[in-house]
């Protein structure tokens, strides 16, 4: 009885953390339309600012908080200047795309100053506790909620009775004829930016204070656990992001009082993709069904794509088979690695240039794959030549399965959708530890071996991966070529008009995804086999986003642009090792630099 | 040149481009201080980029436009507002979540003379009384009808030399289309000149001093709206269907 007091009040305090970064999400889907996946970095920034201000200057408590908002408010409307402004007119996915950028710059700022190390919050607030109906409750708390409710107070305020206000609901419910009352849609977006940082670097205090440590890696979890209230209750309802954080903290808090804290994110990706298939527009929306995303410019950067001749390609693949001759292990070693990324990188090029499914979480394929073919081989005792191929397989069935309740969703929708299965997949792994051996994760997997022969020497895992990569490009141009490929394009152009042809969209999306599943399958079981030990972060969520700016770089689509980005951003940062700090940086400005000026890649979307 | 007399709004020779498509061929039109002024013309005919190019929500590739005797080509859409143009938008675009007193307050977004706004306030409530039992209603739960008259309140609100109209009578029962037409009329006689695209030639030429007709991006024919009414090429080009006289 006490201890559920204590885990309500608890839910209560995490939720109101939660809603500080949903009320934000709410207020810039509203105005911009845009998932603001940089969100987290803000609470990052928000949590180091407060902890810098306590350490370095001594502040007192009301100044700390007035030092968070002010510099989390700048650095949102950065956020703006930089993510949005500059990408009006281009495609629908490119301000989310710049967004994920910057928080792979902004995170790596912080890293690089503050060290990744975590770092506990100096306590600015008395310790004592009140008991209260059976449990306690402390000042922290009463000081969370009261921050929570002050917020809400002052925000629904300004949304009612200020002039400002009055133009950012205006925008957000129609933003053309907004501008023809001569609203300033530029200000009001910077406006919203500033509010929705200062509240959202306001979370990461408290939640430095909550739990006394914070990391520059928590960045990516309050991104997600703010998207998942928001989606609770509904993109851009700022009331609904409220209830959707409180259900969504009191849903963790009894989830871990019943099944113990790994469980706690799952509990929260979980009920994300329940509401997604369930009830998209959130609790509180009457529609069942999502509406219809705006019409405004095309998905992807049209382009003509890059006509490479038949004859170069040869003469790549030539070059590439004959790298090993060249007796530098070392090079062999990031050469293979560029080629199973390679294969990566043709998956996801499928599936988010040809059918527009920008998947966020497609690492988890390579999860699958790797722990398939692993398990298979270490468990199963099979030969490592049928665990691989089977692995494909079974990564093919098992991705499509879990991405087929997401395949009525477009847009935003699938990015937050397959983010969230992609961390379903390394939870699940972590949990469920009959299967996959949990957190200790999977040791002693078999080296590379077909029949007999021993594929583990650098030169030969190079040379097998070059053959796989060949085949599974080959494979895929033919498919692009095919009836199938004009489809699939059809589905991402015009999935209505695409339907009204009689082309079944969960059908093709089924195709792209089971044949992306192989391809991803194969390279994390090789992968899985060449490192001989994976667990649940092996393949985490940072290997998505390097996916997805790989696949940018090339081109959208585009089969040898895969490969060739995946080949630059694997080799180009090994040829620079002194920047290997720097490196995650590097992909945030390259991916920001190519959304900005290059948004069709290098060899062009196809 | 009198008051009355001169051109409140003038483009000179715009080429517009939707994409590798030109839209308007050399355009040139003006409207005259006072006026109302309707620009017909079927589907297609680049009625819609014209309303755009005047709001600024679309930049011509050459030519200019002229609004109270200073050029606006370029200016981007809310400088514009400030310099004295309302618009009533095609399709209305209220704000249907806010109420109709706030979407009149928005009316006025550009004016931040408190006083002067709740005067304007009452003057427009005294032309659209239905419009004052609603005042606390959500804009988007009231008929068509009703909308459409917030939304000719509400640039009203803006204190306009200029409102443009996106077709006001689109979409509305017959009783309404007359109402709307009485009301564009009144508004026009207090002072505020009215540029209106419309598809149905005869009800605009009806209330409209004078009228342009739009065909594939130049002007076809243009002239006073007794004599464009009057017109054998305007009635079998456009009101040959229409059973009104």
């Amino acid at each position: 009885m006490n201890a559920w007091f204590d885990y309500t009040v608890n839910g209560f305090v995490i939720g109101n953390i939660y809603a500080l970064l949903a009320v934000g999400l709410a207020l810039i889907y509203g105005v911009a339309n845009l998932v603001n996946f940089a969100h987290g970095s803000v609470y990052v920034v928000g949590a180091y600012v407060g902890w810098a201000a306590i350490t370095y200057l001594g502040t007192p408590l009301p100044l700390t908080i007035l030092c968070v908002v002010i510099v989390s408010a700048l650095v949102g409307v950065g956020i703006e200047r930089i993510g949005l402004r500059p990408l009006h007119g281009s495609s629908r996915i490119a301000p989310l795309l710049a967004t994920i950028g910057i928080t792979l710059v902004l995170d790596q700022i912080v890293q690089l100053i503050f060290s990744p190390d975590p770092r506990a919050v100096p306590m600015q607030v008395p310790e004592w506790r009140i008991p209260l109906g059976g449990g306690t409750i402390g000042a922290l708390d009463l000081l969370i909620a009261g921050i929570g409710l002050v917020s809400a107070v002052v925000l629904y305020g300004f949304l009612r009775f200020t002039k400002l206000g009055w133009a950012v609901r205006a925008t957000a419910q129609d933003s053309d004829a907004a501008l023809q009352m001569g609203v300033d849609i530029n200000k009001v977006n910077m406006a919203v930016f500033a509010i929705a940082s200062a509240l959202g670097g306001l979370s990461g205090l408290l939640v430095g204070m909550y739990y006394n440590q914070i990391s520059p890696a928590m960045s990516f979890e309050a991104t997600l656990k703010g998207i998942v209230a928001l989606i609770i209750g509904g993109l851009g309802n700022v009331p609904g992001a409220i209830a959707g954080s409180l259900i969504l903290g009191l849903t963790e808090s009894y989830g871990i009082a019943l099944f113990g804290t790994s469980y706690r994110n799952l509990f929260a990706f979980v009920v994300l993709i329940a509401m997604l298939v369930w009830r998209p527009n959130g609790l509180f929306a009457g529609r069942r069904s999502l509406p219809p995303e705006p019409m405004t410019g095309t998905f992807i950067t049209r382009s003509r794509p890059l006509k490479v001749p038949r004859w170069a390609v040869v003469a790549i693949i030539v070059v590439a088979a004959l790298l090993p001759l060249t007796g530098h292990p070392y090079l062999l070693q990031i050469g293979a690695n560029s080629l199973l990324y390679a294969m990566l990188a043709l998956s996801l090029t499928l599936v988010a240039g040809t059918v527009g499914q920008i998947s966020l979480g497609h690492a988890a394929l390579l999860a699958i794959g790797g722990y398939a073919s692993g398990l298979l081989a270490l468990d199963g005792g099979w030969p490592v030549a049928l665990a691989m191929p089977a692995a494909g397989l079974i990564t093919a069935a098992l991705g499509t399965a879990l991405v087929f309740p997401a395949f009525r969703l477009t847009g935003h929708y699938v990015s937050i959708a397959t983010l969230g299965i992609g961390e379903i997949v390394s939870l699940v792994i972590l949990n469920w530890t009959g299967l996959t051996h949990g957190a200790i994760g999977l040791g002693g997997i078999p080296p590379l071996e077909i029949f007999g022969y021993d594929f583990g020497s650098v030169e030969s895992t190079y040379w097998l991966s070059l053959v796989v990569l060949v085949l599974l490009a080959l494979l895929q141009v033919r498919l692009l070529n095919s009836h199938l490929g004009r489809s699939w394009r059809a589905i991402r152009d015009d999935s209505v008009a695409a339907r009204s042809y009689g082309v079944v969209g969960d059908r093709y999306k089924a195709l792209a995804f089971g044949y992306g599943g192989f391809a991803a399958g194969i390279s994390g079981a090789i992968t899985a086999h060449i490192y001989s030990y994976i667990n649940h972060e092996t393949f985490s969520a940072s290997i998505s986003i390097l996916a997805l700016t790989m696949v940018i770089l090339g081109g959208l689509g585009n089969v040898l642009g895969a490969v060739l980005g995946a080949t630059l951003l694997i080799a180009l940062p090994e040829a620079f090792r002194d920047l290997a700090e720097y490196r995650i940086l590097i992909y945030g400005v390259v991916l920001l630099l190519l959304i900005r000026f290059r948004p069709q890649g290098l060899l062009g979307t196809v | 040149m009198s008051a009355t007399e001169a051109a409140l709004l003038r483009l000179d020779r715009i080429n517009s481009f939707y994409g590798p498509v030109q839209v308007h061929f050399d355009l040139s039109m003006e409207v005259r201080a006072g006026q109302i002024v309707c620009l017909l013309g079927g589907n297609a005919s680049g009625k819609s980029t014209t309303m755009k190019t005047i709001l600024g929500l679309q930049r011509p590739r050459s030519g200019q436009v002229w609004f109270d005797g200073a050029e606006i080509t370029g200016l981007p859409t809310p400088a514009i507002i400030r310099r004295g143009i309302g618009s009533v938008p095609e399709a209305r675009r209220l704000f249907g979540a806010m109420t109709v007193r706030e979407n009149l307050l928005m009316g006025a977004y550009t004016r931040s003379d408190r006083a002067a706004i709740a005067q304007d306030e009452e003057r427009v409530l005294a032309l659209f009384p239905r419009l004052r039992e609603r005042l606390k209603q959500k804009a988007g739960t009231m008929s068509g009808g009703e909308q459409q008259m917030l939304a000719m309140a509400r640039a009203l609100m803006g204190r306009p030399k200029l409102i443009v109209m996106d077709e006001p009578t689109m979409g509305l029962s017959p009783l309404f289309v007359d109402r709307v037409l009485a009301l564009i009329e009144t508004i026009n006689r207090e002072g505020v000149t009215i540029f209106m695209v419309e598809q149905n030639a005869s009800l605009a030429l009806g209330i409209a001093h004078y009228g342009y007709v739009l065909q594939t991006g130049q002007i076809a024919l243009d002239g006073p709206a007794a004599a464009l009414l009057r017109d054998p090429r305007i009635r079998d080009a456009y009101l040959g269907g229409t059973t009104a006289a």
